[in-house]
């Protein structure tokens, strides 16, 4: 040690560290220098910035959907309701490892391709970042509780409840009301700012129907709350809040119970039924049947699901029939015996005689009255044009059909809204083809040949209604001559829906007003009169209506139409499956209106009954009319035909004197 | 040995102790020193409480920790610098020891196998006693030999500083093997070490950096080297940490957003808000004026121990009390600095603010040994 000791140097060494450690010290006060330095930049130079990040950070503004409108009938039953469902959602930036994060929820939860393709397009679409995509909708109790046990293995993953639709009433208003479903690509596109805001927080958008119809009543405004969220996203606290204004309630005309008993009365058929209120136009019962559950479309159809509703060409379950063209057969007969009576080619005297069959001036070719696919034949004799509408005789409008010629029968019978829509909300109804000569040239490029016309007149050929139309032109016979523009909409919010109809259809005038009565006298012995001694002489539904309830309280005025099917895809026919016999029958259409020929009280429902491949208008259709207006007017309105007849006597004799005539 | 005391007695620089410095004399307990350590630990406690969202078992924790580390500091100080200095080989022979018993049952925790978890001890890291251990054998080592310190001597501080170093790299801690070397080697820049010899390896480092950077560095080393030069190259995954402190800092402005407000630290935005980016709730919370403070707090530990390192008694206190309180200054740059942005993030914690065990109670041996030096030099100099 003595060695080492003598070569060191204290004071030098002390003097040597002391300079060191200096040199430390103002080192260290450069760094601390230095710190200082970024601290003032990041703190005051850049406090603004930071101060929004930081905001950014935790303050979110997010939407808050409005509550849809709910939707009632005319008597305040729930047609369209908001349930309250709980869906799994997804928020995809706080997610590592997705396939991962799905096959473990495919553990928990039932989670289908379907689901997983179906979140995937919807990862895909324009969305805020961090916001949640739903992946599952409706989840059970059992697989909530599953995902909350495991919720800690699950970051970004929650369950956020949602209101949806729920249509009571299914399958009978799938068509009328139509359905909410996810917002798709094109009707996000198709949306200005203003609505596209409007519908940040919506999930869902009216696909048809109502629902779409009204969609700007029904939806509301949407609201936003700005709220401060964590790291993982979570709500800590709500800040501030614009309440979303909830879309309003609206009543329609329809009324359930005879929604309920349309559908109960077709049964198993395929068909449709309109029926409506004569005084207003209000659409009181819409029914298409087969129809689908709509329920299924609100939280987005499996496509296993949607492939049975599409690959089913027979039932086609999509399809609304009440809106869809049908040759309406015989249908037309009293519009166009209207027509004949006020250009007066035919008065309350005409007669023809009928051989059977009606043949053109120097044409060979017979058009056959159906008398001659009885096994009787013969025509219908003696016929007037009462008896050419009860008995609903081919060859009389053959002939005055023919007269008329294809113009006059256009510009009258269109009065009565054929090949337009007077509808004022069902506008995605078909106009159908009131054929002209005009129409026929521009759709097919061929002129009008005179056997058109002969087709025409009995709605065949080029012909086409809707029941829609068809129970609109019947409504306004039976408002003689009143034009009703159908409607679904009664009332938003309790106020009376007044729609501001722009070019309002003229009502349909008549040279001589008693032409209205003489018709619907015509239409009334279709179903009342009965069997007599002459040869047909009974109304073509009274076997199947009047003869089967001869306690029939009221009267109902109707008219039958058995329309030849035409247009069966080549699919359905060479499909195997089917039993094509029963595709090729013919369609059963039943116009009809009631009370009829009622001193006391206009007629309160008018309707169109439509069976497809139903054979027969007076045997299939006509009952089902029948059913309706009982329903309608003894059950529902319960009005009492036999007190009224008591309280106030009869004052025109007329009717009494036809009734007993058509007695005998 | 006593020019000091000679040459104040002879200027008349030399004024009797007072009674009161006379008694924290007896119990060997440096009052500047002590009232910042309390000064620390009290406004460390504080702010941890707000970090922890008012975590009362937290800061519970962290202040009987802190109890502990200042009997552990009063306990230290007691002994003369020389027990240490005769002991200091002993003491460095036991660290290596306990660092190569760790090689082989130790546990394993966040990734670094360092933690010793013996029956009837609380289970601590050995790794973080070589903070204190080398030192004292670099002081021990040097101290007797002439300064600046020859090569042979430079030679062997090397491998003396390199072996627990390397052990504990061994143990996948690199944060803690630099440390422990960087405490090795402000001994060697103290005592004199060329300046040329420290520009050389430091040249040296920064041409081997890309090297190591290319073929020695994982993975999770590169990306932080990576983020630090952009955070925003990978803003949710290793950005994250340094994009969200940032924002802490900078949105506290100069005041702050007030105590138990910082929406970046009580929403979670801030990661590891409890240990090493606590200076970001802080800075949130208390705004530059609170950075400034703690600044301003740490500043005067750190003054007072350049005050006890310069008028230690011998060399090797002057080096040990040069070292740990550097080593002190080192730790709590590179945790302001990293928090704030200006230097890769390094997985270190704030001294006395960040929550924590081992590492506090080894800062508080180190307080008592600049305590001990203080304390002892006068009265074992008669």
């Amino acid at each position: 040690m003595a060695g080492k000791w003598q070569l060191k140097d204290h004071e030098a060494e002390q003097r040597l560290f002391n300079r060191r450690l200096i040199t430390a010290a103002v080192l260290i006060f450069l760094f601390f220098a230095a710190l200082v330095v970024q601290l003032v930049y990041l703190q005051i130079y850049q406090f603004d910035y930071f101060s929004a990040r930081s905001d950014g950070n935790r303050l979110h503004s997010q939407y808050v959907p409005p509550a849809r409108g709910l939707i009632f009938d005319r008597n305040g039953e729930l047609l369209a309701d908001n349930q309250p469902i709980f869906n799994l959602t997804i928020v995809r930036e706080q997610i590592e490892d997705l396939e991962g994060t799905l096959e473990y929820l495919s553990t928990l939860i039932r989670l289908s391709e379907d689901d997983i393709e179906q979140f995937n397009t919807r990862l895909q679409r324009n969305r805020v970042p961090f916001s949640s995509v739903p992946l599952r909708y409706v989840l059970n109790d059992e697989e909530k509780s599953r995902i909350a046990v495991n919720s800690h293995l699950l970051p970004g993953i929650a369950i956020e409840p949602q209101f949806v639709r729920q249509y009571p009433l299914a399958d009978l208003t799938a068509h009328s009301l139509g359905y909410v479903s996810e917002i798709n690509r094109e009707e996000l596109d198709s949306l200005n700012d203003e609505e596209k805001e409007n519908y940040g927080g919506t999930n869902h958008i009216g696909k048809t129907g109502i629902e779409r119809t009204y969609e700007d009543i029904l939806h509301g405004t949407v609201g936003y709350e700005i709220v401060e969220k964590n790291n993982r996203g979570q709500v800590m606290r709500y800040l501030d809040r614009t309440d979303p204004v909830a879309g309003k309630n609206i009543t329609l005309h329809m009324d359930a119970q005879l929604q309920r008993a349309a559908e109960e009365a077709l049964g198993e058929l395929r068909g449709a039924v309109v029926a409506i209120e004569p005084a207003t136009g209000g659409i009181i019962a819409m029914v298409s049947k087969p129809a689908f559950d709509p329920n299924l479309f609100v939280t987005g159809i499996s496509s296993k699901d949607y492939g049975v509703l599409v690959t089913d060409e027979v039932n086609t379950r999509l399809f609304d029939r009440t809106t869809n063209p049908y040759p309406p057969g015989s249908t037309i007969k009293p519009f166009l015996g209207l027509g004949g009576l006020h250009h007066e080619l035919v008065d309350y005297e005409f007669a023809i005689h009928d051989p059977g069959y009606f043949r053109l001036p120097g044409v060979s070719y017979r058009w056959g009255d159906w008398t001659l696919r009885t096994r009787i034949g013969g025509g219908h004799e003696h016929t007037d044009l009462q008896k050419a509408i009860f008995q609903s005789c081919n060859t009389f409008f053959f002939d005055l059909g023919n007269r008329m010629g294809i113009d006059t029968i256009h510009s009258f019978m269109s009065q009565f809204g054929f090949g337009d829509n007077f509808a004022v909300d069902v506008s995605y109804a078909r106009t159908g083809v009131l054929p002209s000569r005009e129409w026929k040239m521009a759709s097919r490029g061929e002129p009008w040949y005179p056997g058109d016309t002969i087709n025409s007149s009995i709605g065949q050929g080029l012909m086409w209604a809707t029941p829609l139309q068809l129970a609109t032109a019947a409504s306004i016979i039976a408002n003689k001559g009143e034009v009703i523009q159908p409607r679904m909409l009664k009332a938003i919010e309790e106020q009376p829906f007044e729609p501001l109809v722009e070019n309002a259809v003229p009502d349909v005038m008549l040279n001589d007003p008693d032409y209205w009565r003489y018709i619907e006298e015509a239409m009334t012995m279709v179903v009342h009169r009965p069997y007599s001694t002459e040869f047909r002489d009974y109304g073509s539904a009274y076997p199947e209506i009047a003869q089967k309830d001869p306690d029939m309280s009221y009267m109902l005025a109707g008219k039958s139409g058995t329309a030849q099917a035409v247009g069966i895809s080549q699919d359905v026919l060479s499909s195997t499956d089917i039993v094509v016999s029963d595709l090729n029958k013919d369609h059963a259409l039943f116009i009809a209106f009631a009370p009829a020929m009622n001193s006391h009280i206009a007629p309160q429902i008018a309707l169109a009954v439509f069976v497809e491949n139903g054979e027969s208008g007076g045997g299939a259709a006509g009952p089902i009319a029948k059913q309706l207006t009982d329903k309608y007017l003894l059950d529902i309105l319960q009005i009492d035909f036999e007190a009224l007849n008591e309280v106030v006597p009869p004052e025109q004799p007329e009717v009494n004197v036809l009734v007993s005539e058509a007695d005998e | 040995m006593n020019n000091q005391d000679f040459i104040r007695q002879s200027t008349g620089f030399y004024t009797p102790p007072s009674r009161a410095q006379t008694i924290w004399r007896i119990i060997h307990t440096d009052p500047p020193l002590l009232v910042g350590i309390v000064l620390l630990c009290a406004f460390g406690l504080f702010v941890l409480y707000s970090a922890s969202d008012g975590d009362q078992a937290v800061v519970q924790r962290q202040a009987l920790i802190m109890l502990a580390g200042l009997v552990l500091m009063f306990i230290v100080s007691q002994f003369s610098p020389h027990f240490f200095r005769r002991w200091a080989p002993s003491l460095y022979g036991v660290g290596l020891a306990l660092l190569l018993i760790v090689l082989v049952i130790g546990v394993e925790e966040n990734g670094a196998r360092s933690w010793l978890d013996l029956p009837g001890l609380p289970s601590f890291q050995p790794s973080e006693t070589l903070k204190i251990v080398v030192p004292l054998l670099m002081a021990w080592y040097l101290a007797s030999r002439p300064l600046p310190p020859r090569f042979k001597h430079l030679f062997w501080s090397a491998v003396m500083i390199l072996i627990p170093a390397a052990l504990i790299v061994v143990q996948n801690d690199t944060g803690t093997a630099i440390m422990v070397a960087m405490s090795g080697i402000f001994v060697v820049l103290l005592a004199g070490i060329r300046w040329r010899i420290v520009f050389a390896g430091f040249f040296a480092l920064l041409f081997a950096s890309p090297a190591w950077y290319l073929f020695l560095a994982q993975e999770h080393q590169k990306n932080r080297i990576l983020t630090f030069f952009n955070p925003y190259r990978d803003p949710t995954g290793s950005g994250y940490n340094i994009i969200q402190s940032q924002i802490a800092i900078g949105s506290g402005g100069v005041y702050g957003k007030g105590f138990g407000n910082g929406a970046q630290s009580h929403l979670d935005f801030i990661p590891e808000s409890n240990t090493d980016f606590i200076l970001a709730v802080l800075a949130e919370e208390f705004g530059l004026l609170g950075v400034l403070f703690l600044i301003c707090l740490y500043l005067f530990v750190l003054v007072r121990g350049f005050y006890i390192a310069y008028h230690a008694k011998d060399m090797f206190s002057r080096l040990l009390a040069g070292s740990i309180t550097l080593t002190f200054f080192f730790y709590v740059f590179i945790n302001m600095a990293m928090v704030s942005g200006l230097v890769p993030v390094i997985g270190l914690p704030l001294p006395l603010i960040s929550r924590g065990g081992t590492a506090i109670l080894t800062l508080f041996i180190g307080f008592g040994l600049l305590m001990s030096i203080q304390t002892h030099g006068r009265a074992r100099a008669k």
